[in-house]
């Protein structure tokens, strides 16, 4: 245990020690019973030392506590120091009435009752003086620097060691006790100077504080008024030095509460400015915050009604909000919409409604004389940025000049914070909706994926290899196979003119129209008719586009149907890119030169005479390329196409390979022509190459 | 993309001027949408140095052909480079638009 924890605890029994000594020592000096049994009257220092004693380590007790101010409660801690030391007061008067009672009813020349009380009260004084003194120390050392710290305990020291010094009789010779005392009282004021928490005290608080310190000084009056009273009582027989210090420490507490008392209440006037100011700034704190937070348009511009009438302190407000839908009348306060809308039209009349105004002396006005409302001032605070309004903040009140320059700045600052939050509550729904479209185009990309077949068709006469790549999200290039019976396939490729979402839309009906017309026609008359060949397909394709595609729309598109039976395949070209082959027998690759037209672009009937069908029969190792015009018309970096030729001199160097090779082989030469340049278009290339092996009529 | 426009008594001369993409085919379509332009013999559109034509830009021109046939107006393109002129024919569409080599032959047709 440290010095200092053994300190505090025998601090508590040593005031109580000292005081029952005290006691003791004041009862030897009356003449009565009390004094004969304690054998007499004990020496004048023993008192004295008895009741220094007490003092120090009352005082010094005091000051071991708990800080008796918590945060910046200052209303609390004084209404806890008028309760206690109120009540110590009281017990004062208390005791002393019953004294006085029992002295009236039963006349006695003892004096032990006088004396007990006495010292009772003396105690009780101490006690409420300790306790007082050292709450004003912790008001004195609110937020105070540690210089001002350390000055307060060289005063305490000074001052301790006066007064304890005064009570053990010893009195400096004159003038230097006055020099003493009069530069302790000075130190005391400078101290006293130390009023920082006032500032932190509302209106109402000050108030209390104010009241509060007259009920602390009130009791330091009662005590005071007890101890002057009995001083010249005769039957007082305690020395005259430890009165002295009982008043030299009353000075001391006073003078603390009376400076506070003062400052407190020169206060008072400026409260209301003051918190005025601080209700803006936490206004302001309030409003900055709620952007942190992002809430609702709705929750920004209550929170700005609400922070601006308690802030200019009006009478009445509303506010009106501007968006695409109109002008609206927000929240409104101690108004009805009707004399709203009247003080609205009147400003409109003179074309005032969109700008800052501010009019303190409306009486003076003609045309709202004739609204006949009880308002003298107006302030009107438009809410605007650079690029939109947003609306109006209106505010009313009943006296003239009722508007400051403060008024209006403060309300300017509020309606630039709104806008500033308003805007970013906005920037934030509109990235919000950004992303959502871009999880939406994801899911478009992955539902469009799921069209793309991912089984290729397999069959010993021919082998397939393909490859899609979309330029965004979803495309406009699509391609299909479907089995027919007898040994037939059907592929389709095309590519929907446009990009994004609509091209994903008739890709979509594109594979729709394919799997509805290959579909077999029961009532066919003979086995050929059962499936529409490609150029009826491709008329009736466009007559079911006809009525769906827009106007500038249209669609591109060549379908294959492959004979491997009969060893030979019929297509037709709807304005699709042409095909590339491979001519095994003449060892020649070429391209089909064959007339048609593109989906869409003619709507009606006449449409059949563009579409043609072309047949051949293909030999093993013949290659077909099948492609969109994303692959011919790739760029490279001066912004040249990849072309038809190229495309053709690759196959001419591949054609001996697998279709899956082939392929590769194509890509990689695109890869490196276009390399680091951007995709414009969606890419689709098929390879088919048909094979000799024929395991079924090899045997 | 530029697009100049030159108008004699019956026939209006377009001429287009670069690449004829999604953007600047907005341009075009504004152009040939004029009432105005339905009210000339000839429609005439130089194509020389139109050096790139998407599908947008073909949709133009599929778009308002109905409206030409239907009103008597001629379209006649002229001056096509090779390229540009296989895109028209890979859609089909020189068997429905007329396309002429030169200058004369489009005021001649």
């Amino acid at each position: 245990m440290s010095f200092r924890h053994r300190l505090k605890a025998i601090l508590f029994p040593l005031s109580l020690l000292s005081w029952v000594l005290l006691l003791l020592s004041t009862l030897s000096n009356t003449q009565g019973n009390a004094a004969g049994w304690l054998g007499g009257p004990w020496p004048t220092w023993v008192t004295l030392l008895a009741q220094a004693l007490f003092a120090a380590s009352v005082f010094v007790y005091q000051r071991g506590r708990t800080e008796p101010l918590i945060g910046n409660d200052f209303v609390g801690m004084m209404r806890r120091l008028v309760l206690g030391p109120g009540m110590l007061a009281t017990a004062c008067v208390g005791l002393h009435l019953i004294e006085r009672v029992l002295q009236y009813e039963l006349p006695t020349n003892d004096r032990t009752l006088f004396a007990v009380i006495y010292t009772i009260n003396l105690g009780l004084f101490v006690v409420f003086l300790a306790n007082t003194n050292y709450s004003w120390r912790s008001l004195v050392l609110f937020r105070a620097s540690s210089r001002i710290q350390r000055e307060w305990v060289w005063f305490e020291v000074l001052l301790g060691s006066t007064l304890l010094f005064r009570l053990l009789d010893w009195v400096p010779p004159h003038p230097i006790d006055y020099i003493i005392m009069g530069s302790l009282g000075t130190f005391g004021v400078y101290l006293s100077g130390n009023q920082q928490w006032v500032a932190y005290l509302s209106r109402r608080q000050k108030w209390e504080a104010v009241l509060l310190q007259i009920a602390i000084l009130l009791s330091m009056a009662v005590f005071v008024s007890y101890f002057l009273r009995i001083e010249h009582d005769p039957k007082l027989v305690a020395p005259a030095p430890q009165h002295a210090f009982l008043l030299l420490t009353v000075f001391f507490g006073a003078f603390y509460a009376f400076m506070g008392l003062m400052v407190t209440l020169f206060n008072l006037p400026t409260a209301g400015v003051f918190e005025q100011k601080r209700e803006e700034i936490l206004s302001l704190q309030r409003l900055t915050q709620l952007i942190q937070r992002g809430q609702s348009e709705n929750e920004v511009y209550g929170m700005l009604f609400d922070s601006a009438v308690q802030t200019v302190d009006a009478d009445a407000a509303w506010i009106m909000l501007e968006n695409e839908a109109g002008v609206r009348e927000g929240q409104s306060y101690q108004v009805s919409p009707e004399q709203s809308a009247a003080v609205r039209n009147l400003l409109q009349e003179h074309n005032l409604h969109h700008i800052e105004y501010l009019n303190n002396d409306l009486k003076a006005s003609s045309g709202f004389r004739e609204l006949n409302l009880p308002y003298g001032s107006l302030i009107v605070m438009p809410l605007r940025s650079a690029k939109r309004r947003y609306g109006a903040l209106y505010m009313l009140k009943q006296a003239r000049q009722g508007f400051d320059r403060e008024n209006l700045s403060i309300l300017q600052t509020f309606a630039s914070q709104t806008v500033l939050s308003i805007e970013n509550l906005n920037l934030m729904n509109v990235s919000l909706e950004n992303q959502r479209v871009q999880e939406e185009l994801k899911i478009a990309s992955i539902v469009q994926d799921s069209l793309i077949p991912k089984n290729l068709p397999i069959d010993s006469w021919f082998d397939i290899s393909s490859y899609a790549a979309s330029a965004k999200e979803v495309g406009g290039d699509f391609y299909d196979f479907l089995h027919l019976p007898g040994r037939r396939l059907a592929i389709l490729i095309g590519d929907v003119s446009g990009k994004g979402v609509t091209a994903a839309f008739h890709v979509a009906q594109m594979k729709g129209i394919f799997h509805a017309l290959m579909q077999e026609n029961p009532l066919a008359k003979s086995e050929r008719d059962k499936f529409p060949v490609p150029s009826r397909f491709m008329s009736q394709a466009n007559h079911a586009l006809a009525r769906c595609l827009e106007k500038s729309a249209f669609i591109t598109a060549s379908l294959y149907i492959i004979d491997y039976e009969n060893g030979g395949f019929v297509f037709a070209r709807a304005g699709h890119c042409h095909t590339l082959y491979y001519h095994s027998i003449k060892e020649e690759v070429s391209y089909f030169q064959t007339a048609g037209l593109g989906l869409g672009i003619i709507r009606n009937e006449s449409y059949e005479k563009h579409i043609k069908n072309q047949f051949y029969d293909y030999n093993p190792g013949d290659v077909m390329v099948i492609y969109t015009d994303g692959i011919v018309e790739a760029r490279n970096a001066a912004q040249q196409e990849y072309g038809e030729e190229r495309l053709h001199q690759m196959l001419e160097r591949t054609y001996y390979l697998d279709a899956d090779e082939i392929k590769q082989q194509i890509l990689e030469d695109l890869g490196q022509f276009s390399h680091g340049q951007p995709m414009h278009d969606d890419q689709t290339l098929l390879v088919v190459k048909f094979k000799s092996a024929q395991p079924g009529l090899n045997n | 993309m530029k697009i100049t426009q030159h108008a004699s008594a019956n026939t209006l001369t377009l001429t287009l001027d670069g690449e004829l993409d999604a953007s600047s085919s907005v341009l075009l379509d504004a152009e040939l949408a004029k009432p105005e332009t339905l009210k000339f013999e000839k429609v005439l559109i130089d194509c020389q140095r139109l050096n790139y034509i998407s599908s947008a830009g073909l949709g133009v021109f599929i778009s308002h052909l109905q409206q030409f046939q239907d009103a008597g107006v001629k379209l006649v393109f002229f001056n096509m480079q090779d390229k540009v002129h296989n895109v028209f024919e890979i859609l089909g569409l020189d068997a429905l638009m007329t396309i002429v080599p030169s200058e004369a032959e489009a005021t001649a047709f």
